[in-house]
């Protein structure tokens, strides 16, 4: 056994890429019960409180349509920390048995580790774009993660040069100059490879194996008793689809739970099976009656302006919305006509709508709309013909169980238009 | 290599992922069949409802209903509107019970000035009464109460407190196409004859001027206010 300072690197950041992983990994499975839980955002998870806000960038990113794979056929789908999580104990095995197990000067089992130690450096850049570029979102478990895998391939390759430089002992002979090949071991690296295989394949089966059926949840949360845009205050969101199922988004434009599950049904695909309007749900006390208190400053106004928009129009403001959300409520709290201000400067067109009594009347009716069905104070809330896609489904379970509520209520139209 | 002590570590690092997701799954498994297995706690979660505020007393409920269903709101969905024989001697709207009623409301009431033997709203009228009317908010009800001054026969200020109300009614109609105005709204027209109002209402939002606040103006009028009470 050499103690060589790079092994121990190795094996010191394999077992940091699993501790973080493992944190990643044990949140996500945390809401697989469907309820919403605190979530681990800290270099040094399981000290620092956790974050019960939802507004961490750990959030964000676990929320995210790239936290998991296969989401519309298992209900949350396969977190992708979960591999990351047996790579990272796969390379710690590795880490150990040439620490303790392996001569110090095979070269075969460093090559190899190198080769292992590229999978997580590469997921890592793909990842680390993703959260930064795409997602906006500084998730500090993920960043750990990230860390751990450079570090594993940097004491990787330092441990294969170490064992690549001529060593004294063989140069005056006192060492045999039988060191097995590197790269010509196939056979070797392949066993490794399939070792590599077994660890992401054992986690993920018992993962599959122990996960409870979510079938039975699909569509049992409430319907619509009145359905009908009888106020003619619904608003056209998202792609237009003749023929999509008749779907109503209880909508607040300025609530980040919208934001999300928006990013998330427009990265499933899933909106391009419907046919979406919005009915306007701010949860803002300056003209919903039903909050105590401002819990969207601002989000009234941006309301009207959706209200607003021309036919064809209300995505932009949408968008716009989405795109300054926090911006808007922030400035709205600080001096309470600061949403009108920055609607009419990106907007300038609405001048003579927003504030009228005619788009107050407007979002007036979409509430009371609310208050015909008897609705919960809550957003976003979806409802495919009427059926409500559950609240706990509007997250991680939104691809599954919305799939499978398109899937039903696509089946119960057919049925009902074959009886007619 | 030793291939025993081989296999023993990769045992043991396989037995982290696995042992621990296994662990967790079937933790958040159990939770999922527990919280099926109880109470939902959906109840926690507010309904949408309409507004029933502090001021909404079981004796302004009661008030107001008797108004309502005697202005035919609460029968059949049509208003037929409380003449003032009926708003006097079915509903007994007295002063104590219309004290009751609009006291409370001073900051969403307004009273709509009509110009002299007129039952036609000015602008500045119509954008009061719009202004008045968007702000619904989650009241459940609207109440026009038209009056006329005392000058002139009892039956022609009848007629044209009935005309002014009308006048009102027609406006919100045209203005704003609710296909619930109907079933929200309370009309009563008084005439000279029941509870005129006095300079009390000087202060409250009024579409007249500030010189225009004696009696007989502010009874050449239409006072309209959301009640935001539940019944």
């Amino acid at each position: 056994m050499r103690f060589s300072p790079y092994t121990i690197l190795f094996i010191v950041a394999a077992a940091a890429g699993l501790f973080f992983a493992g944190f990643s990994t044990h949140d996500f499975v945390e809401h697989l019960d469907r309820q919403v839980h605190s979530i681990h955002c800290s270099f040094i998870p399981g000290l620092d409180t956790p974050d019960v806000s939802g507004a961490s960038g750990c959030h964000v990113t676990m929320m995210s349509p790239y936290s998991s794979v296969f989401r519309s056929v298992l209900w949350g789908g396969l977190p992708v920390s979960l591999p990351g999580m047996a790579v990272f104990a796969f390379l710690l095995f590795r880490g150990v048995d040439l620490l303790v197990n392996r001569g110090s000067d095979e070269r075969g089992p460093r090559v190899f580790l190198l080769a292992a130690s590229t999978l997580p450096l590469l997921t890592s850049l793909v990842f680390g774009y993703i959260s930064l570029v795409e997602l906006d979102a500084a998730c500090k478990l993920c960043i750990g993660i990230y860390s751990s895998s450079v570090v594993c391939f940097v004491a990787a390759l330092l441990e294969l040069r170490a064992a690549s430089q001529p060593r004294l002992g063989a140069d005056i002979g006192l060492v045999g100059d039988d060191v097995p090949a590197g790269f010509g071991d196939m056979r070797g690296h392949a066993m490794s490879f399939g070792q590599g295989v077994g660890f992401v394949v054992a986690p993920a089966l018992v993962y599959l194996l122990v996960m409870p059926d979510y079938a039975g949840y699909v569509g049992t949360c409430g319907s619509l008793t009145k359905p009908e845009d009888q106020y003619g205050v619904m608003v056209p969101l998202g792609p237009t689809n003749a023929g999509g199922a008749d779907t109503i988004e209880v909508f607040d434009p300025l609530c980040p739970a919208c934001k999300g599950f928006e990013a998330r049904l427009s990265a499933s695909g899933l909106d391009g099976q419907m046919s979406r309007r919005a009915v306007m749900f701010p949860l803002d006390n300056t003209c919903n009656w039903m909050v105590g208190s401002a819990v969207h400053p601002g989000a009234c106004t941006v309301s009207e302006a959706v209200l607003c928009a021309e036919p064809g129009k209300a995505d932009a403001v949408v968008a716009w919305a989405f795109e300054h959300q926090t911006e808007i409520r922030e400035a709205t709290k600080a001096d309470p006509g600061a949403a009108s201000t920055m609607v009419l400067a990106a907007f300038p067109e609405m001048k003579s709508c927003l504030g009228s009594a005619a788009v107050k009347s407007k979002l007036n009716k979409s509430l009371r709309w609310a208050v015909t069905n008897q609705l919960a104070v809550l957003t976003p809330q979806l409802y495919v013909n009427g059926v409500k896609l559950c609240d706990e489904d509007t997250d991680l379970g939104m691809e599954y169980a919305l799939t499978r509520l398109l899937e039903n209520q696509g089946a119960a139209t057919k049925v009902k238009g074959g009886t007619q | 290599m030793n291939t025993g002590l081989h296999i023993g570590i990769a045992a043991g690092a396989l037995l982290i992922p696995t042992a621990l997701t296994g662990t967790w799954v079937a933790s958040a498994s159990a939770r999922l069949e527990e919280a099926k297995a109880t109470p939902s706690d959906e109840a926690q979660v507010a309904v949408a409802a309409a507004a029933d505020e502090g001021y909404c007393s079981a004796d302004l409920k009661k008030v107001l209903r008797r108004v309502l269903q005697s202005c035919g709101l609460l029968s059949n969905g049509e208003v037929r509107g409380c003449q003032p024989l009926e708003a006097k001697n079915v509903a007994t709207v007295a002063g104590g019970d219309f004290n009751a009623l609009f006291a409370p409301l001073a900051d969403r009431a307004g009273i709509i000035q009509f110009d002299k033997e007129s039952a036609e709203l000015d602008p500045g009228d119509a954008a009061l009464l719009e202004q008045l009317f968007a702000d619904q908010r989650g009241a459940s009800y609207f109440f026009v109460v038209a009056r006329s001054s005392p000058e002139g026969s009892e039956v022609y200020n009848r007629d044209l407190s009935q005309k002014r109300g009308e006048a009102v009614l027609g406006h919100l109609k045209t203005k704003f196409n609710d296909p619930d105005l109907d079933k929200e709204l309370g009309l009563l027209w008084l005439g000279e004859e029941v509870q005129q109002l006095d300079e009390e209402f000087c202060s409250w939002q009024r579409s007249g001027g500030t010189e225009a606040c004696q009696p007989q103006d502010l009874n050449r009028s239409a006072f309209v206010a959301w009640i935001d009470c539940r019944l």
